[in-house]
């Protein structure tokens, strides 16, 4: 590649200003005997020049009033969501100490043994099975009421 | 001098307050943020897609990403060039999944632009400057490839640098400059086609 075709390849480069300055000195050297390569510099910086002076599109109406809503609903769901784990955590240790305290309190007042149908609800594995269904259904339920009631208001305000 | 560095010092400090209230989900510094990027952002999506309503929801979906992510954001990158690539990587899998291929397949192949020129371009100058040039431009933008769309309104447009464009884009330098040149090459090669009595 001669020194005219080296040139060439920088001239659409200059216009856009992505020379260094030592490129951008060697290319006006070149320019300046060059009327060929003047005349194609010429052109692309016209092309540069309304490039910048292109029409704008206007934006469209409402858009940022729009992306705040989203916005907003978007960081309302991820409340709800991080609500609904912390609620979910506290049942779950709610659940179990209830059910150790009253399995304890149980046992110091019936000596142990509290039999229904012939089962011993006071033996660990039987109490805790009755005990977490019943806890969680309490739970789960008072969670399920608690979250609609909380999504209710959101909506109202 | 001093009072250059002194604003820039301020500039700094004042964006690093406004990305700290941005984590911290303050809807004053978001509003502030979307207001004062509205008009780049959307204009670089529609100029990337072509289709106002696409732009739009991507415009959105962008604001979406960046407060997913303004906890993860390095604040000593250049907010602008993360806003932008959030922007980009969103229109990148946008197009894949409309179009089923990769942006930058869109591109970078086949016969150069410049092959398409005539060697002879008489009067292109006055003819440039007498049709209704900015307008003809952004007609002749929307038949370009996208990346080439991109680099034209990220550095003619956005003003950004060559550096900061590869950021955009995520692409080496290299890339940016070899796409600039083909993208003013495909311009004018658009433009000649649309000369007055002349068959595209």
């Amino acid at each position: 590649m001669n020194e005219h075709e080296s040139m060439r390849e920088l001239l659409a480069l200059a216009a856009c200003g992505a020379l260094d300055a030592q490129e951008q000195r060697r290319l006006e050297e070149h320019v300046r005997e060059c009327a060929e390569c003047r005349r194609e510099m010429e052109i692309l910086a016209a092309y540069s020049d309304g490039l910048r002076r292109m029409p704008q599109p206007a934006v469209p109406a409402n858009l940022v009033e729009r992306t705040r809503a989203r916005l907003a609903q978007q960081q309302a769901q991820a409340a709800d969501r991080r609500w609904d784990a912390m609620m979910l955590g506290a049942l779950a240790l709610f659940a179990w100490t209830v059910g150790l305290t009253g399995w304890f309190v149980a046992r110091i007042f019936t000596g142990g043994a509290l039999v229904i149908m012939g089962a011993n609800l006071l033996r660990f594995g039987t109490w805790s099975v009755v005990s977490t269904i019943l806890v969680w259904l309490t739970a789960a339920v008072a969670a399920l009421a608690l979250g609609r009631r909380r999504r209710e208001l959101r909506s109202v305000l | 001098m001093i009072l250059a560095a002194a604003m820039s010092v301020e500039a700094v400090s004042g964006a690093e307050d406004t990305i700290a209230r941005l984590r911290r989900n303050d809807p004053d510094a978001l509003a502030s943020v979307i207001a004062r990027y509205q008009h780049r952002l959307y204009r670089y999506l529609l100029r990337l897609v072509r289709e106002p309503a696409a732009a739009d929801d991507l415009f959105q979906q962008t604001w979406l990403r960046v407060m997913e992510r303004i906890g993860r954001y390095d604040a000593l990158r250049n907010f602008e060039s993360w806003l932008f690539s959030v922007a980009h990587n969103l229109a990148v899998d946008a197009w894949r999944h409309k179009h089923g291929e990769s942006l930058d397949e869109a591109d970078d192949g086949g016969e150069a632009p410049a092959a398409r020129l005539r060697t002879e371009e008489p009067d292109a100058l006055e003819r440039l400057l007498d049709f209704e040039r900015g307008a003809a431009l952004a007609a002749c933008i929307h038949e370009l490839p996208a990346i080439h769309r991109e680099v034209l309104t990220l550095r003619f447009e956005e003003d950004m640098k060559l550096e900061e464009i590869a950021e955009v884009a995520g692409i080496p330098l290299s890339t940016v400059k070899s796409r600039l040149r083909r993208a003013l090459d495909g311009l004018r090669a658009a433009m000649q086609s649309r000369r007055p009595g002349r068959k595209a």
